[in-house]
């Protein structure tokens, strides 16, 4: 109760204020009355009464001041005062104010953009039930230790699985590929085939209608062809209809009744894949189950990987294909995979965004020193009147603090959008279920951060200038009163801002001339009106290869003889410039025939048919390319690109020679179907040039070209060469497709290859560092030039006196601006020689974090120029002020 | 100094307590019951007695109602709450305790050590 009292007089006492005062005022007057009274009776006149009463209780004033001390309220009075007093300050001095508040907002609206960015990336990006829990079954291959690989396990397993002690709840999915029927085209549509207990496990509210429910996976009911729509797709494909519940949608020739549509943030699985649509899993639908599994609270990674490890080996011996031959459970949460491709970005990006409101900070703090010396006066009046230095250090304070939270309050409006930057430079590199929203641990991290800056700004300058010189600074007139320790400070903040902001700089010239390389890279084939269609082949158990080869040669005819197609070629895998993805790795060994195998004689492999070097613009340097004859075959022949052709015949000898590609064998697995001698040798007939085929940023790898109907899996795709934009003509395509075989489905996406050039991952990338460190950058550059700018003009009106004899003496104008200057011009020296130190020592750290970047000396002598220009117009400006003082008006005014 | 000073603050609670316990009482009464019962030996600062009642009010130990004192003046009156009767017992109740316990230390002689 008493705790409750307290609260409740505190906050009567805080709000109703005037209230209170006047209470206590009428109580203290009535106790003196009373007094008064007792004092006539004793024989006093009344107005000798009253007098005496008063005199005996002292003054009421000091008596309200004792009771709010006493109860605690002494403290918010001041600081309210404080408060009035720096407000009224502030608005004295609207630019000083602007310049200060427009310091941080800058500096701590990037900081929580950047941290609301790795709050939703990495901190909180998924919108599931006790998503921290949630963890991919992944496990280690000892033979490819790099990337984790995903088991898959059957329903029986599936079943004993479920059991594990560390286990809360499995969620078991299988994606697949459906296409829809009835209507004209079919369509290719992602369907995720999900277990009963996903709305619980998941624990995502539909957005219309139901999710899915156990009832819905019941064996053999009828009820289970429901299905629930992705967001995204219900979108594009029903234009967000809010009638849909209840319409049908047939898929692969079965009639799904919608039951529901999910919320924007559930992508489910987008760690795997999209899916379009969720479908109740049963067993005749998918064969075997992915587990999501959710581990028990406190359960450790580790624990949970030594049960499973049991799990697994007795599952592997019941089938062996489903699990690498020597493998370990290494089971990782669901946002393992962002954090291992974004975290090194985003590290690297918050760190260099923190400088900014460092800066911004030593900005506060330069305008602060320069104007504390014209409050000296003030405040030793103040302390002359009897302040404390801890009454004036909080006064100063408060005033600090309230710059900080103006500016976190604009800093944090734009951080809203600033945090929605990255997202659209870099699509496809965070999850999709991230949502960047200004919430409460964001908030928290500006106002923590605005009051880190208002402490740090401040406290320097408020320790040094709360400590006046009385005696000094009254005799002194106002202006004269500049002493070295301050100078020192300036100067030292001056020239630790230049040389952040020539890191910053520094690291945006690597950022800019990294991306420009790679813009204007040697591609090596033109991407121009080329686009690459992926088409999902049936599933072939027989392994009819002179079939399977008929039928791709089939679509590759009718689509070449669509109006606007200027011609078609079939490459299997791999979409230029990034490398032909084949299970192991983008190269594999290869032999060449009478000579050692060499330590890493490895190649990229292309399964192509011959036009493929056409389509590309690819220049054949010698020898031919194979014929139709020799492709439908598919053994005995290769080509080479030249950067294999110089390493091991240098003299230009390659064609003629025999080489050999273990890895395109006969694998024996159900999918794939291989010519008889795939893996034999082949002949060189061929050297065509080079072509990017390791990511932009890398050089050209060996690459040998084999005919695609040597080796065969369930997908294939068409490279179109098209006379106008190629998406254009994609309708006829798909119709000629289709009337090759009203069943073949094409995938959704498709590749257009100068597209795929801006969604390379080191594109991306490359182009999200450049524009955000050419942001900061400027930001920081714009900070220290305001910050120089104001020195300078402080000096100049501090000197005018000084500057004013001089002139009167006959110093030249140029000699007054060279003074003036020179205290700056020391000061942004010593900044960038130490940047430049800084930025060389960093160099290496930088090329880690960014290895796309070029750190070249011309770039750091170009960024050092940038600013040794600028700050020199920051000096001028307002120095000119010095060089038109009239001497006889300054010399006047004192 | 704090030291003497909590200490003067608790003694000076406690007998504000004890005063408005025999009756409700405005601030002047206070004083003079004070001096009243400590048989004129004890006189209060008028500059201390006020922070003292606006805090045991604040504490929740006294409620407070303006009234007319007997001389037809308005006047705020003081009077315990049942937690300020409560707090004031325990107080009472150590304080008896300490000053029996300081006695019999003060009292002893060398011989009984």
């Amino acid at each position: 109760m008493p705790i409750l009292a307290r609260l409740r007089s505190f906050t009567n006492s805080f709000l109703h204020r005037t209230q209170r005062e006047s209470e206590i005022a009428a109580e203290l007057r009535s106790h003196i009355q009373l007094r008064a009274d007792d004092l006539e009776r004793s024989g006093l006149s009344p107005t000798e009464a009253l007098r005496l009463a008063r005199i005996e209780f002292g003054g009421i004033e000091t008596h309200k001041v004792n009771i709010r001390a006493s109860l605690g309220l002494r403290l918010l009075d001041e600081l309210r005062a404080d408060l009035r007093y720096a407000t009224r300050m502030l608005r004295r001095s609207p630019g000083f104010t602007a310049v200060a508040i427009a310091s941080l907002a800058l500096g701590i609206g990037s900081t929580t953009a950047m941290f609301s960015l790795i709050y939703a990336v990495i901190l909180h990006p998924f919108p599931y039930a006790g998503a921290d829990r949630i963890v991919n079954p992944s496990v280690t291959d000892e033979a490819h230790p790099q990337v984790p690989t995903w088991f898959a396990l059957t329903p029986a397993q599936f079943d004993i699985f479920r059991h594990a002690k560390a286990i809360d709840s499995v969620l078991g999915f299988e994606l697949g590929g459906l296409q829809t029927t009835g209507g004209n085209l079919p369509e290719d549509v992602r369907a995720a085939y999900i277990t009963g207990n996903a709305s619980t496990f998941l624990g995502v509210p539909a957005l219309l209608g139901r999710e899915l429910l156990p009832s819905d996976s019941a064996q053999g009911s009828n009820q289970s062809n429901v299905i629930v729509l992705n967001y995204d797709y219900w979108r594009s494909k029903y234009d967000g209809d809010a009638k849909i519940i209840g319409k049908t949608l047939q898929l692969n020739h079965i009639d799904y009744t919608i039951v529901g549509v999910m919320p924007r943030r559930f992508t489910f699985t987008e760690t795997v894949g999209l899916a379009d649509v969720y479908i109740p899993w049963t067993a005749a639908r998918a064969p075997g189950l992915l587990p999501w599994i959710k581990l028990k609270p406190g359960v450790t990674l580790a624990a949970a990987n030594a049960e499973f490890q049991s799990y697994l080996d007795q599952f592997k011996k019941e089938t062996p294909k489903h699990f690498p031959a020597n493998f370990h459970v290494n089971v990782q949460p669901i946002v393992a995979p962002y954090v291992h491709r974004t975290g090194p970005i985003l590290t690297l990006l918050f760190i260099s965004v923190l400088l900014l409101p460092i800066v911004g900070c030593a900005n506060c703090s330069v305008l602060l020193l320069a104007r504390g010396e014209a409050r000296q006066h003030e405040l030793a009046i103040r302390s002359a009147i009897g302040a404390s230095r801890n009454r004036i250090i909080r006064q100063l304070l408060v005033e600090s603090l309230t710059i900080s939270f103006a500016g976190a309050f604009l800093g944090a409006i734009a951080a809203y959008w600033l945090a929605k930057l990255p997202l659209q430079l870099m699509p496809g590199t965070f999850p999709l279920e991230a949502a960047i929203t200004v919430n409460l641990p964001i908030l928290a991290f500006a106002i923590a951060l605005a009051l880190a800056t208002g402490l740090l700004f401040r406290l320097a300058p408020a320790l040094r200038i709360s400590r006046p010189n009385v005696s000094q600074i009254m005799q002194a007139s106002v202006a004269d009163h500049s002493n070295s320790t301050s100078k020192r400070g300036l100067n030292l903040l001056i020239a630790g801002q230049v040389a952040l902001t020539l890191v910053l700089l520094g690291a945006a010239g690597a950022a800019i001339a990294g991306f420009l390389k790679i813009t204007v890279v040697h591609l090596g084939y033109d991407p121009h009106d080329v686009m690459a269609i992926g088409i999902p082949l049936k599933r072939d158990t027989t392994k009819n290869r002179p079939a399977r080869t008929a039928y791709i040669n089939q679509l590759r005819e009718r689509v070449a003889a669509v109006p606007g197609v200027v011609s078609v070629a079939v490459s299997a895998k791999g979409i230029p410039p990034s490398p032909p993805f084949n299970g192991a790795g983008s190269q594999a060994p290869f032999d060449i025939f009478g000579a050692q195998q060499q330590p890493q004689q490895l190649a990229a492999t292309l399964l192509i048919s011959p036009e493929y070097f056409a389509i590309l613009r690819i220049p054949l340097l010698a020898g031919r390319v194979w014929d139709q004859a020799e492709n439908r075959h598919g053994d005995f022949v290769a080509v080479i690109n030249r950067t294999l052709a110089q390493r091991y015949w240098p003299k230009g000898d390659a064609v003629g020679h025999q080489l050999r590609v273990p890895s395109l064998k006969d694998d024996g697995q159900s999918l794939s179907v291989a010519s008889p001698q795939s893996g034999e040798w082949r002949q060189i007939i061929g050297v065509v040039a080079d072509s990017k085929n390791d990511g932009l940023e890398k050089r050209v790898a060996p690459e040998i070209y084999v005919p695609y109907t040597t080796f065969m899996w369930d997908r294939t795709q068409l490279f179109v060469r098209t006379a106008a934009p190629p998406l254009a003509s994609l309708h006829a395509i798909r119709s000629a497709l289709a009337s090759a075989n009203p069943d073949q489905r094409t995938e959704t996406d498709v590749a257009v290859l100068d597209d795929v050039l801006q969604y390379q991952p080191v594109w991306t990338q490359q182009r999200l560092f450049s524009i955000l460190f050419s942001f900061f950058a400027c930001l920081a550059l714009i900070l220290s030039l305001v910050g120089i700018a104001s020195t300078v003009s402080f000096a100049v009106s501090r000197r005018s006196n000084e500057l004013g004899i001089r002139m009167a003496l006959g110093a030249e104008r140029s000699h007054i601006v060279w003074i003036v200057v020179k205290t700056a011009f020391v000061a942004v020296a010593a900044g960038v020689t130490s940047g430049l130190l800084i930025n060389l020592t960093l160099q290496k750290a930088l090329h880690h974090w960014m290895p796309a970047s070029v750190t070249a000396p011309w770039i750091l002598a170009a960024v050092t120029l940038l600013l040794l220009v600028s700050a020199a117009f920051a000096c001028l400006l307002p120095a000119r002020r010095a060089a038109n003082i009239d001497p006889i008006q300054t010399l006047r005014a004192q | 100094m704090p030291d003497q000073l909590d200490l003067m603050q608790g003694t000076l609670d406690m007998l504000i307590l004890k005063a408005v316990s025999l009756g409700p009482l405005h601030g002047y009464g206070v004083l003079l019951r004070i001096q009243q019962i400590s048989g004129e030996q004890l006189a209060i600062q008028q500059g201390s007695l006020y922070p003292a009642l606006f805090r045991l009010e604040h504490q929740g130990l006294l409620a407070t109602e303006w009234g007319e004192s007997d001389n037809k003046r308005k006047a705020k009156f003081y009077r315990l709450t049942p937690a300020g009767r409560r707090q004031f017992r325990a107080e009472a109740h150590r304080w008896n305790c300490m000053t029996t316990l300081m006695a019999g230390i003060l009292s002893t002689t060398p011989e009984e050590v």
